[in-house]
């Protein structure tokens, strides 16, 4: 310190002049780090690309495309050149061993509790204990993150590596890895419906310009709801199988756990994934499990429900803006929905799916016996006609029970009376709970 | 109805195979039922339309000619009322997709008349569905009836503009491919001329339907944008100008000047003089800014006009007094007091105020060489107290400034004298008057300080009795070397961007005399090339061409050679072409300077451009790796500040120029890598990115003790008179962690002196009305002070070597403020929003500029990313970017809203 006080001018100043310097000199705060928060996943800084700016479909944007692309091929040219004219490898192979060296022979594992400063960090090792150690220059210190294991050097345990983590369990089971088969094809009908979900879920993921052109935000999300049996979850597969984006399908029902917190910790987790994932599509079946209406409730159980929802309530639309996030709910009683889970901005199309009028039922009949060898004697027509509330579900029921039963005689086709039986059989099921001519 | 017809028509096919998706993937599965069962899954409606449709066709085959028209008239009705969706063909066109073939024929077997021009409208809207690359639509739409082209519809419009496009294009290259046209595929259905007349057509279709951009990118394929101004009227012209200027830096040359061109006409034809004059000012035409300056009646406007012109430090004669007071940036001391009194940061500071040391958590002694430490107190007094006309050390001292002079030695004496000037800076009057005393003294170094001083108080400013060159012309052929330097380097940055004869006629001589030492001919060279910066004046280069060829091999290895190509390359600075015959001739010189002065030359001459083919060749010349020990590889060096000097016009270029600075410090030979810092520095000026700031602190500490000697300056230099608080502890640790090393040490000081320049009311980035214009005397600035850390040992570093090169950033500095005027010029307090500039270009409606915007009362300071724009509708700014001086006028609609209820 007296190296600088020295320089001053007139630095020999009376006892009052050293006091207010005193003063002058108050501690300042060393300013946070920026290393070891959580973050976003994505690429790196140094490897991302310039976002390119306007959006809608011009000639600029292409430009600035080209302008990056010509970048890039010219990075290309460089680094290949390079390589040729004075390969690395030798310097790599050089540094890595200085690195391994400075590590030591063996290493521990331990997990990272907080990062101090940008070279400190309290870590516990595997026994338990905390320690306050340093963290050597080498390390990647983006890749640090609160509990995140880490390797120690085996004497002071300080941080010489990072071990990638992987990601949460729970969620990564949300994860479909496989598309499933069914495609908007074999959907029978719902034109309407099929276009609605299209342009509230499938456009702004392929072309988000168009409704940047508009100057209107895409709808965020989209309810399905209607009778069982009509084709919400069908759907909702079909356009998993049709979209290249992350798809992640929850059941309401999976997000009650048994714990306090875990629930609305669960929510947090799928719409993290989601959002590191982008562009996705969250699908949550059954949303009534979660999403009814909320009431004075004594009972722990329900209000833990609650506050699930009210997590996914936020989630949807609360104070952090969710990017290319869609959210697809599906249920057959949206009257007892929470009205807050419903509203525009966070579900901005409610997708009625009705119980199918004749034309329809004709064309899910010939979708489910389009696979089947039927009889001459079989008429659809007369299912089709029939004044029954038959669901797409109920269809297809019909289909697989005549099948049962051509199978029970070990036919090989199927025949029109097998199809009265399954009718019969099918419908007398689905009456079954209500009792019958009650009010006649 | 399949939207995303997009001008880049290969999607085309995509689009509508994904439209036509649902029914193709059913396909499979109907093949096997027959045609009836495909009908029955129609709706009724569908069939209905379906029959009616096939009905239509099959009328227009018959022979009953009589029929032919109302058959026409309802098919266009179908047409034209089918409602659509986004994700889907409309469906008549769906429906009449099979019976394609079938109306071409019909069209072939009618004759001509009124029908089949109908007939050739329908086809036209039909192909639109039906593409198979032959563009159908916009050949039957030349057979046609040429109705008005919006009637179809807008996507008609689109898929008609696209293939317009893909036609004109295949015409272009195809006469440039085969010349003889040894069989014509047919005879073109329209000449070129039509082409453009339908696309005349479409343009104020689009530009009505808010489709600017669509307009702007047909005319600009077409290659007649010079026919754009006459559809724009005062609601598109701000959307279709700010479209069309954005483009410049990515299109190929000869388009860049005529989108500007045309920008400028249509701003011309709207009255916008003060927008015009930028665009004229960035065309670099001297006649274009009299005649917008002339053109424009307002006196209001023309004040403004000359403050724009005042930023750019361009001069046109005027009769006015009023206005050449402005030109001169006679008042900017004086406002810039005021913002200094008015942010309350008039007070002077030390060095230690900046250091604080106290906060470094160092305990050694007082091991560090002490006049190295005075030197860099010198020059962090001079920058921090920039402007502000008085300090602690030299002014207001006790002594009055003498004993800290003698604290410093040999040059450092002359640095200190000088750096009177930077804090005087601009004020003319009082500086010379402070200055005075200090010619008269006996020490030489004390002398030639006080020579540059008076140089540097009348940088960027004009004053009528030229004191500078009244003052300095007689030293210039002082005997004594010093006191040469000072005064050659002096006039130089007095009279800046002023191509001033009278200084030619001083220096030239110096530079072609082959008697004097190298310094003295390289720093004239220098200075002559600030005072002619972008003129590409053909004498003076011309003269230091000879001096290249005439110099003998000693002279031009010395390292002062660097200079002359510097001062060379200045005068060509953001020129192009022009430099090519200079190019040519510096290669027929044998001479490693001589290479070297070519590329520093060819850097300047295309700064700012974003030109890929110069940084290609750029990263060409940084392929090689060379012996450093023959002293050929120097060349290396600029042609990595290159890549950052062209790139730094516009955002995707910087960014992208960041990302090849790591493959060169990766890969480079350690010249490449002492310049990729340097390179950051300029790139990022005055703009402390976070994520340039973590590089630059990593190089920091890199082996190459110049390698972090060069990422310490340009830290400074990206956090130039910001206050940046990160950068200032990074710098502090720098300070703990070099303390025993006094090279470094003294660069981290200067970088501290740096962040704090002006107290954080300065910037040092060339760039300014709203990253429009590159002010050329800051960027030659800039481009001297890296040259001089290209070899920071000899001129930086070392004992009694040229520290005062440091000075050359007081010309880059500006006050980053708006201030707002009143209409008799005087300082008026209004309420702004200051926030994130934010890119508005080609989006929807009526965007915010700003974003994450506080409220201020001007005057305020800008930071590089910042915009400000008024908060009430009391005024109305004459210029239309806030930055700088803005004069106000009052609004004649504004009523106060307290005023209002009273009233009620």
């Amino acid at each position: 310190m007296g190296a600088n006080q020295s320089q001053l001018p007139g630095g020999a100043g009376g006892n009052g002049k050293d006091d207010s310097k005193k003063k002058q000199k108050k501690w300042e705060p060393p300013l946070p780090t920026r290393v070891g928060k959580k973050k976003k996943k994505g690429p790196d800084a140094v490897h991302k690309l310039p976002a390119v700016f306007p959006t809608t479909r011009c000639k600029l944007k292409l430009l600035k495309n080209e302008r990056i692309k010509d970048f890039l091929l010219l990075e290309e040219e460089f680094v290949q050149n390079q390589e040729r004219l004075k390969p690395q490898d030798e310097k790599n192979q050089e540094e890595r061993s200085r690195v391994d060296e400075l590590r030591g022979n063996p290493m521990n594992v331990g997990s990272l509790e907080e990062i101090i400063d940008d070279d400190h960090a309290i870590i516990s090792a595997t026994s338990g204990t905390e320690y306050y150690v340093s963290i050597m220059s080498y390390v990647d210190k983006d890749l640090l993150e609160p509990s995140c294991s880490i390797l120690l050097h085996h004497k002071n345990l300080a941080v010489i590596g990072v071990l990638a983590d992987d990601a949460d369990p729970m969620v990564s089971v949300m994860k479909l890895e496989k598309a499933p088969t069914e495609s908007y094809a074999d959907v029978g009908g719902l034109d309407q419906q099929i276009q609605e979900i299209k342009e509230a879920v499938e456009l702004p993921l392929t072309h988000p310009e168009l409704y940047e052109e508009m100057g209107i935000k895409p709808p965020k999300g989209v309810i399905l709801f209607g009778p069982p049996g009509t084709g919400k979850t069908l759907l909702a597969k079909a356009v998993a199988n049709q979209t290249s984006a992350t798809f992640l399908r929850v059941v309401g029902s999976e997000l009650i756990q048994k714990y306090l917190g875990e629930g609305p910790k669960l929510v947090r987790e799928l719409f993290r994934v989601a959002e590191e994932n982008a562009p996705s599509i969250v699908f949550i079946d059954e949303i009534d499990a979660v999403g009814t209406k909320r009431y004075d409730s004594n009972s722990g159980g329900e209000r833990e429900i609650q506050r699930t929802m009210l997590e996914l309530l936020n989630q949807l639309d609360g104070f952090d803006s969710r990017g290319d996030v869609k959210v697809i709910m599906a249920t057959n009683r949206i009257d007892s929905l929470d009205p807050a889970l419903i509203r525009p901005g966070r579900i901005d199309r409610k997708i009625e799916f009705p119980l199918p009028d004749v034309k329809t039922k004709r064309r899910i009949f010939n979708i489910h016996t389009s696979r089947m060898t039927l009889g001459d004697d079989v008429n659809i027509e007369e299912f089709v006609m029939a004044k029954d509330d038959l669901s797409g579900a109920d269809v297809k029921a019909i289909c697989t029970e005549a099948g049962l039963l051509a199978l029970r005689e070990r036919r090989m086709k199927v025949v029109g009376e097998d199809f009265k039986k399954a009718k019969e059989k099918v419908l007398y099921r689905k009456n079954e709970g209500t009792p019958e001519g009650l009010y006649i | 109805m399949a939207k995303e017809v997009a001008d880049t028509n290969k999607d085309k096919d995509v689009v509508m195979a994904d439209s036509t998706g649902a029914k193709a993937a059913k396909d499979p599965k109907d093949a096997k039922k027959d045609k009836k069962d495909v009908e029955d899954e129609l709706s009724e409606e569908d069939a209905k339309l379906k029959d009616e449709l096939d009905m239509l066709v099959t009328r227009l085959k018959e022979s009953n000619a009589t029929l032919y028209k109302s058959a026409l008239e309802s098919l266009r009705t179908l047409i034209r009322t089918s409602t659509s969706s986004m994700t889907s063909v409309p469906k008549p066109l769906k429906f009449l997709r099979p019976h394609y073939a079938d109306i071409h024929a019909i069209y072939a077997s009618w004759k001509d008349g009124e029908n089949r021009a109908f007939l050739a409208d329908i086809i036209s809207v039909l192909a639109m569905s039906y593409d198979d690359g032959k563009r159908d639509s916009l050949r039957f739409r030349f057979y046609g009836a040429k109705e008005d082209v919006g009637s179809w519809g807008h996507e008609y419009v689109r898929h008609l503009t696209a293939e317009l496009i893909l036609e004109y294009n295949a015409r272009t290259a195809g006469s440039e491919d085969d010349l003889q046209p040894a069989d014509p595929p047919a005879k073109p259905f329209a000449t070129t001329e039509e082409l453009i007349r339908l696309a005349l057509d479409i343009v104020p279709f689009c530009l009505k339907h808010n489709a600017e951009a669509d307009a702007c990118d047909l005319l600009l394929e077409l290659e007649s944008l010079d026919k754009l101004p006459q559809f724009v009227d005062k609601d598109t012209y701000a959307r279709v100008c700010l479209y069309i200027v954005s483009m410049v830096p990515y299109v190929a040359p000869p388009d860049d000047a005529s989108i500007l061109k045309t920008a400028r006409a249509i701003y011309r034809a709207q009255n916008q003089y003060t927008q015009s004059i930028l665009i004229s000012l960035r065309i670099n035409d001297l006649a274009l800014v009299k005649e917008d300056y002339d053109s424009c009646t307002d006196p209001l406007v023309q004040k403004q006009l000359a403050f724009i012109c005042a930023r750019q430090q361009v001069f046109i004669e005027t009769g006015s007094e009023e206005i050449t007071e402005i030109l001169n940036n006679t008042k900017l001391t004086e406002n810039f007091m005021a913002l200094a009194r008015d942010l309350d940061v008039v007070e002077a500071k030390t060095p230690e105020d900046i250091y604080k040391s106290h906060l470094e958590n160092t305990r050694t002694g007082a091991n560090v060489d002490s006049a190295r430490h005075n030197l860099a107190s010198t020059f962090v007094n001079a920058f921090v107290n920039i402007g502000f006309g008085s300090d602690k050390l030299m002014m207001n001292a006790e002594e009055e400034g003498n004993s800290w002079i003698y604290k410093n030695k040999d040059t450092g004496m002359l640095s200190a004298a000088a750096s009177l000037g930077a804090i005087l800076l601009w004020d003319v009057e009082v500086g010379l008057t402070e200055i005075d005393k200090f010619l008269y003294s006996t020490d030489d170094h004390i002398k030639a300080g006080a020579l540059l001083a008076i140089g540097l108080v009348s940088s960027g400013v004009r004053h009528e009795s030229d004191p500078a060159l009244g003052l300095l012309s007689e030293y210039v052929s002082s005997t004594t070397s010093i006191l040469r330097v000072a005064a050659i380097i002096g006039l130089g940055i007095a009279y800046a961007g002023s191509a001033r004869q009278e200084v030619q006629d001083l220096l030239l001589p110096l530079v072609s005399d082959t008697g004097l030492t190298m310094e003295l001919s390289s720093l004239a060279a220098l200075s002559l090339g600030l005072v002619y910066v972008g003129t590409s004046d053909g004498e003076i280069a011309s003269t230091i061409l000879q001096t290249l060829m005439e110099r003998d091999d000693e002279a031009l290895k010395n390292t002062y050679g660097r200079f002359m190509g510097v001062g060379l390359g200045l005068l060509f600075l953001g020129k192009q072409e022009a430099s090519e015959a200079t190019l040519e001739t510096l290669k027929v010189i044998e001479n490693p300077l001589a290479k070297m002065v070519g590329v520093i030359v060819e850097i300047c001459s295309y700064i700012g451009t974003g030109n890929v083919l110069k940084i290609q060749s750029m990263l060409h010349l940084c392929n090689d790796h060379l012996d450093a020990t023959k002293g050929e590889d120097g060349y290396q060096a600029f042609a990595v500040i290159g890549i950052a000097l062209i790139a730094m016009g516009e955002d995707v270029g910087a960014e992208m120029a960041i990302r090849s600075f790591n493959h060169l410090m990766h890969y480079g030979e350690p010249v490449i890598r002492r310049a990729v810092p340097l390179a950051l520095g300029i790139l990022c000026a005055s703009n402390p990115l976070v994520n340039i700031l973590d590089i630059l602190s990593k190089y920091s500490h890199d082996n190459d003790a110049e390698v972090a000697l060069n990422a310490v300056f340009a830290m400074g230099l990206v956090g130039a008179g910001t206050n940046n608080a990160r950068l200032a502890q990074l710098l502090r640790q720098l300070a703990a962690y070099y303390h025993k090393n006094p090279n470094v040490l003294f660069v981290v000081r200067i970088a501290q002196g740096l962040v704090h320049m002006g107290k954080g009311t300065v910037t040092l980035n060339p760039f300014h009305s709203n990253k429009m214009l590159l002010s050329p005397v800051s960027a030659a600035g800039l481009i001297t002070v890296l040259t001089a850390f290209t070899d920071a040992k000899s001129f930086i570093v070392e004992k009694a070597s040229a520290q005062y090169l440091l000075y050359f950033l007081i010309p880059a500095t500006y006050p980053r403020f708006l201030m707002t005027l009143d209409e008799s010029l005087k300082p008026l307090p209004v309420t702004v929003r200051v926030g994130q500039a934010v890119d508005t270009v080609g989006q929807a409606g009526r965007p915010k500029t700003i974003t994450g915007f506080q409220t201020h009362s001007t005057p305020v300071l800008l930071a590089y990313s910042e915009r400000a724009e008024l908060a009430t509708e009391e005024y109305i700014a004459v210029a239309t970017t806030l930055e700088g001086f803005v004069i106000l006028k009052k609004n004649p609609d504004w009523m106060d809203e307290d005023k209002k209820d009273g009233a009620k």
